[in-house]
């Protein structure tokens, strides 16, 4: 999975990369074709230099600043480089782009000499810079200087007298032009031989400059989001403290506090129940988000976390457009559910999230449903999460719930504003099976019209009553 | 030439054709011609496309630009590639125009290019500014005055105009259409403290109230106006209007019985899309127009050999022009031919 793939599934994930203070168009190309790591070994070597550069972040801001001022210099040479690889004469404005991205280049390689270690090995450029700076000015503009060329330099210096002195012919003139044009292109060919050793170098420099880049631009997101490193762990997944970066964002805006959670997940299934409003999607978004975080090298949200790498994250949050299929909401879930089961019965290694699965038929069908996709995770050790409404599920499952209100809120008025302050996110152990009917209670705190929650409170009586009489 | 000694004061220069062939290049080769002995670094750049070695509608013969030694210039890649001179590529942007991206360049030997830049105000102000950062002392802008054209000269600090028989073949008909754009440019710039609340204001007509609050009509565009007259009175009679001022929104107004005391604000003149009658009778009923951005308007040059063959009399011409317009006027050409003989 790419991360261009990835941003497209998570929103949460995109807004972290547009926040991402990438400097360069490399590292901005970088982060969207990087693969997702799925070897514990290379990501923990990726999260050793996120390490470095974190350090450094904190300790050596002034060379991080240089160096990021050097990165936003750099522009994109691809087409350049390659018009160079395949013998092409390159213009004076690609040399120009060459030569001032060498420079760069340089200059980085410099800058990381003064941090405590060189984070990134660039190679070296010198030798290419030379040969574009033959006046050894450290200036990045470029022509095809005098220096090049005693040819040049005679035919160039023709040229102007014969302009200055002004009594010749503009076709004398113009002859002189040409001839001096001709050698400058020749000369021009002899530098696109001598620099075309270096196209590998360059490609080299690109991908390691935009690497330098994003893990810079990591590291200070981090620091400025709390975010950590995660341990690579085999077995269990857990947070602590675990947060959605932009949701709590959100909620700061409005001045309000986001309660970060714990959870833990073993390599089975664990269904998560709670109230409406107590941010059961909330946390599944959460988990997709910081798995794919991790695996594409980024620390997570929370305040210590132990992660188990899976080949592929499997999500059905159900706001998916459906309609664009032609195919009912419920039968775009389930179509999606069963590719997850087909998975799961490869016992492939998967991290399945699912949001209120079957929620858009009869609670008795919903719940038979929801037991049996269950069943079928936990029969073949599937690291999934289902949240769900419906009561009686299966007592062999884990179970979570989301403490949700309390229950004694005495006189206090509860509004959609206020709702949040009273509301306990954390997640509990729950060997019931049961689900809190707070739907109502929610309802009406939401002021919603009094007719329906009335109404709906009669009904409930009524099949009370019903049932006592039988 | 005394405007000469003016431009040295302006950081930067627009040279406007009031229509193609009045002679804008020879007057913009002239200009450059005079500072090539100044110290002062001289850049070059164009709104849009110019510089053609033949004129494209026409075909009559047109100058290229020609630079001297040291000479900063912008043009896009495309031009860049068919430069006529040696050059130092300095910078290239990371925007792309309908030609390449913008080559910032210096001219190392003196020489022809033809010269394009940025399309709108936005870009041609950072444009000046960045050149300025480079050690630019003055920007000379290859300007039009179009309709089509987003980008305007009046960004310029300073404006020569270019005129002659390409825009009339009658010498009265021609001071007439001149004294227009001389009049418009010389509208009076609003109070520097409400600029900033125009500035960003891209579309509709707004209205300023009495404690000097903006105030949006409701009304998006001028053509609009036939259908909600009512509420363009609303908040009073002063307005920002975004887009062009039209002949149909003149008209309307100097026919309204408040148009004494109506003020008009816009971007800078080249919004004004009126025909001068009506602009006139707008003004003469009370009607005030004002600018975001005023130009200095150094002198106006005249040609008088329009390309369909008319050949007015230079000298009547410059007197006509210069009794009605407090400006100097110049025939580019024949300085130069002076010059050339002495």
């Amino acid at each position: 999975m790419q991360f261009r793939k990835a941003i497209s599934e998570i929103k949460g994930l995109q807004y972290l990369a547009e926040e991402l203070d990438l400097k360069s168009p490399m590292g901005k190309r970088f982060l969207m074709d990087t693969d997702m790591f799925c070897s514990e070994a290379e990501l923990n070597i990726e999260y050793g230099l996120l390490d470095q550069i974190t350090q450094a972040v904190k300790a050596d801001q002034k060379v991080i600043s240089d160096i990021q001022s050097k990165l936003s210099h750099l522009r994109e040479i691809r087409g350049s480089v390659d018009n160079l690889k395949s013998n092409l004469v390159l213009d004076d404005v690609e040399l120009f782009e060459i030569k001032s991205f060498a420079m760069n280049c340089h200059a980085v390689l410099n800058l990381q000499k003064e941090l405590k270690q060189v984070v990134i090995e660039l190679p070296n450029l010198s030798g290419l810079i030379e040969i574009l700076d033959p006046q050894n000015t450290g200036i990045p503009s470029f022509y095809i200087y005098d220096d090049y060329s005693l040819e040049l330099a005679e035919a160039r210096k023709e040229l102007r007298i014969a302009k200055s002195t002004n009594g010749d012919s503009e076709i004398k003139l113009e002859d002189l032009f040409c001839k001096a044009q001709e050698i400058e292109s020749k000369v021009r060919e002899e530098i696109c031989t001598k620099i075309r050793s270096f196209a590998s170098d360059l490609e080299i420099a690109i991908r390691k400059l935009a690497h330098l880049d994003l893990l810079i631009a990591k590291a200070m997101q981090a620091i400025q989001l709390n975010f950590n490193r995660p341990e690579l762990v085999k077995e269990s997944t857990s947070y602590i403290g675990m947060f959605h970066p932009m949701v709590k964002h959100e909620l700061e805006k409005q001045n309000k506090q986001y309660q970060a959670i714990d959870i833990e997940l073993q390599k089975s299934v664990c269904l998560i129940t709670g109230a409406n409003m107590a941010g059961k999607t909330v946390v599944l978004k959460t988990l997709a988000l910081c798995q794919y975080l991790c695996q594409f090298g980024f620390h997570v949200p929370a305040t210590s976390a132990q992660i188990s790498l899976v080949d592929q994250v499997l999500l059905s949050v159900g706001d998916e457009q459906s309609e664009l299929s032609g195919l009912s909401s419920f039968a775009s879930e389930m179509m999606n559910v069963s590719k997850m089961v087909e998975e799961s019965k490869k016992h492939s290694n998967v991290l399945i999230l699912v949001d209120e699965l079957a929620r858009t038929t009869n609670p008795v069908e919903g719940l038979a449903i929801v037991n049996a996709v269950a069943d079928i995770f936990y029969q073949n050790n599937i690291r999934s999460v289902i949240t769900t409404h419906y009561s009686g599920l299966n007592s062999y499952f884990r179970k979570l719930r989301v403490k949700g209100l309390d229950k004694d809120l005495g006189d206090k008025i509860i509004t959609q504003k206020n709702i949040n302050s009273y509301m306990d996110y954390s997640l509990v152990e729950d060997n019931t099976g049961e689900v809190p009917h707070e739907a109502l209670r929610i309802a009406s705190l939401l002021g919603i019209s009094k007719e329906i929650v009335e109404g709906a409170q009669n009904q409930l009586n009524k099949k009370a009553s019903k049932e006592e009489i039988l | 030439m005394p405007f000469l000694k003016d431009i040295e004061k302006y950081k930067s220069l627009s040279i406007v054709g009031l229509e193609k062939n009045t002679g804008k290049t020879e007057c913009l080769n002239y200009v450059l011609s005079r500072l090539r002995d100044s110290h002062k670094q001289i850049a070059l750049t164009s709104i849009g496309i110019d510089g053609e070695n033949r004129d494209q509608v026409t075909q009559t013969h047109k100058p290229e630009i020609e630079l001297s030694e040291g000479m900063m210039f912008v043009t896009s890649e495309i031009h860049y590639a068919k430069r006529r001179l040696f050059a130092e590529v300095i910078d290239v942007s990371n925007q792309t125009t309908s030609l390449g991206r913008l080559v910032t360049a210096k001219a190392i030997h003196s020489g022809k290019v033809m010269l394009s830049g940025p399309a709108n105000n936005a870009e041609i102000i950072r444009l000046i500014a960045d050149l300025k950062e480079k050690g630019v002392d003055l920007t000379i802008v290859d300007g039009a005055l179009s309709r089509k054209s987003l980008g305007s000269p009046a960004v310029t600090e300073a404006m020569i105009l270019a005129t002659g028989a390409a825009l009339s073949a009658n010498i009265p008909q021609l001071v007439f259409k001149t004294q227009y754009v001389y009049d418009l440019i010389q509208l009076a710039e609003i109070n520097p403290e409400l600029k900033p609340k125009f500035r960003g204001i891209e579309n509709g007509i707004w209205a300023l109230d009495e404690s000097g609050e903006i105030k949006d009509t409701g009304i998006s565009s001028v053509l609009m106006i036939k259908n909600k007259k009512d509420q363009l009175f609303q908040h009073g009679t002063d307005f920002f209007v975004s887009g062009a001022i039209t002949d149909q929104f003149l008209d309307f107004l100097k026919n309204q019985k408040q148009v004494d005391k109506i003020r008009l604000i816009t971007r800078d003149f080249t919004r004004v899309f009126a025909n001068p009658e009506t602009y006139y009778a707008f003004v003469k009923r009370g009607g005030r127009i004002q600018v975001l951005d005023k130009t200095n308007l150094l002198a106006i040059t005249i040609n008088p050999v329009s390309p369909d063959g008319y050949n007015l009399n230079s000298d009547e011409l410059k007197l006509a022009l210069e009794t009605k317009l407090q400006v100097p006027v110049y025939d580019v050409k024949k300085i130069v031919g002076a010059n050339a003989v002495s």
